[in-house]
């Protein structure tokens, strides 16, 4: 595998620099979030509240999550979207905790794969972007908390159930990169498209910048993802370089990471998925 | 500049067939997302239209979009220009066949409608921009061109004109000129003086890393300001393909491709941009 280690290591410092100024919040364990999680999806109570939403998004998410039924959790999906949102909440904070437990979700999972034992087989540059990607999720984690705290609310603290049970499906058939990378794929468009419908319909300023300043970062680990996931599935690990030999790679590379002229949001979550309950 | 653009273009080693077909399922994907534009410029459409009939009041943006923000372009100029190591380049500026002879310059325009006027002619010089540097390399100005990087260049090109002809849907559902014209501050500032410079495929990718950056932070800036909900809706589906290009410019240029937590507004370019 040609690895160019000092990119890596400038990479790292990158990184490094990248954070600097990230919060230090202590995290609760984020395999026990997980577990919690898990406990909590299968043994969540029903909700009686009734709300007039002012959107169908809040009802409903922007196209029904179609590719998330397509991945299994169909079920659980339309019996979530058949729910309530909570009256006692603003919908602004229902979103704001939503994204927020995605977020949750996302480092949960990025942890757990870092912790596959395949990982270490992955490309350096795989595993510098899991581990950097990872630390992201957490300071997105942070700041729609935040925002949720600005606006009076009770922040999450666990997984967007709905996406968890995706991912505890998924979870037995990681044993290698591809499906890796395929869940991986997953949750980032989930979050980014979750994202992009939110800004449209967020009516708090600080909220909604917050939100966009969050949702293309999302839309760029999967644009990586897509071409790691191209490159790893045609057998060609080692062109995962930077730079990457680009020679080598076929015409078709070029485009495979930005499949869409305008962002979708078909597997937007609903705005109550994911919040406080 | 780390790419080997000197590298001879050696067989192609992974299955054309593979990626063949995820580049068509994507394309389906893609073709899916524009019945989601056209709502958000009908919305737009028929917001203008009452406003035109007094239905609806015309609400200003929240403040003067982006006002006096052109003391960024300086540092755009800076990161545009330092990119090339030959004062011999493609050559010329970067006008190319795309640019119009029919010039609406969308300055009389007021509110999320100068907003509009600006995006369309961002991306009007993007596509003109990635045009010429088709043209230079096709030409052979550019040395050897992986095929990966024509491929991103006419993808990229393709999406530009797509998100210009949409701002451009949103300017005549409001009964105003399209813009064919430039942002020409960001050309005679950024993109002529660079691409003149531009020797290789590294040169033309960091001048492109430019121009999405500045787009995708315009955007980031146009969602916080602009007033009318479609426009929001249209400019959240856009920032973030211009973010995407970017990570994969990045990538080819051996920069880690996501380099920022949260996106900025840095380099958003103001409504007080020349449009020629």
């Amino acid at each position: 595998m040609s690895v160019d280690e000092r990119a890596i290591g400038s990479l790292i410092d990158e990184s490094s620099d990248l954070h600097r100024d990230s919060m230090h919040t202590t995290h609760a364990s984020l395999q026990e979030l997980v577990e919690v999680g898990r406990e909590d999806a299968t043994d969540r109570p029903e909700v009686h509240v009734s709300s007039a939403e002012r959107n169908p998004l809040l009802r409903h998410g922007i196209g029904g999550g179609k590719a998330l039924t397509a991945l299994g959790a169909g079920g659980a999906l339309l019996a979530l979207m058949a729910r309530p949102a909570f009256a006692d909440q603003s919908s602004d904070v229902q979103m704001l905790q939503t994204a927020t437990s995605i977020e949750i979700l996302a480092v949960a999972t990025y942890t757990a794969a870092l912790a596959l034992p395949f990982a270490g087989s992955l490309p350096k540059v795989v595993q510098t972007f899991a581990t950097t990607t990872k630390q992201q999720h957490m300071d997105h984690q942070q700041a729609f908390s935040a925002a949720v705290r600005a606006l009076g609310g009770q922040p999450q603290t666990k997984p967007d159930p709905v996406l968890l049970d995706v991912v505890n499906k998924a979870k037995p058939g990681l044993t290698g990169p591809v499906p890796l990378v395929e869940l991986a794929i997953t949750l980032e468009m989930g979050a980014a498209e979750t994202y992009v419908a939110f800004v449209t319909t967020l009516t708090d300023k600080n909220a909604r910048d917050t939100t966009a300043s969050i949702m293309g970062v999302e839309a760029q680990h999967v644009a990586v993802l897509n071409a790691v996931k191209a490159l790893v599935g045609a057998g060609h690990p080692e062109y995962i370089t930077l730079p990457p030999p680009a020679a080598k790679l076929p015409a078709a590379a070029g485009s495979v990471g930005f499949p869409d002229a305008f962002y979708p949001y078909a597997m937007a979550r609903p705005a109550a998925e994911g919040a406080v309950k | 500049m780390s790419t080997d653009t000197h590298e001879p273009i050696e067989p192609i080693e992974i299955s054309e067939g593979q990626l063949r077909s995820m580049t068509a399922d994507m394309d389906e994907m893609h073709h899916a997302t524009l019945p989601v534009m056209k709502e958000a410029l009908a919305e737009w459409s028929e917001l203008h239209r009452q406003m035109r009939s007094g239905i609806a009041k015309v609400v200003p943006s929240r403040r003067g979009f982006l006002m006096g923000a052109g003391v960024t372009l300086g540092g755009l100029a800076l990161a545009a220009c330092g990119s090339s190591k030959s004062s011999t380049g493609a050559g010329g500026s970067a006008t190319s066949p795309t640019s119009g002879t029919s010039t609406t310059t969308g300055g009389k325009l007021t509110g999320d409608l100068a907003v509009v006027a600006l995006a369309a002619s961002l991306e009007n010089l993007a596509v003109q921009t990635y045009a010429a540097g088709i043209s230079a390399a096709t030409a052979g100005k550019l040395g050897a061109v992986p095929p990966a990087v024509v491929t991103f260049a006419q993808t990229a090109k393709s999406h530009h004109t797509q998100h210009a002809q949409a701002w451009n849907a949103v300017l005549a559902g409001a009964g105003k000129p399209m813009v064919t014209g430039v942002d020409k501050t960001v050309k005679d500032a950024v993109v002529d003086p660079a691409f003149a410079k531009v020797t290789d495929v590294g040169g033309l990718a960091t001048l492109a890393l430019t121009l999405e950056n500045a787009a995708a932070a315009t955007y980031l800036e146009a969602i916080s300001v602009v007033s009318a909900p479609a426009g929001i809706k249209t400019a959240a589906t856009i920032e973030p393909v211009e973010l995407q290009h970017a990570a994969i410019l990045n990538f080819v240029l051996g920069k880690y491709p996501v380099p920022d937590t949260f996106t900025k507004m840095d380099g958003a370019r103001p409504v007080t941009d020349v449009i020629a």
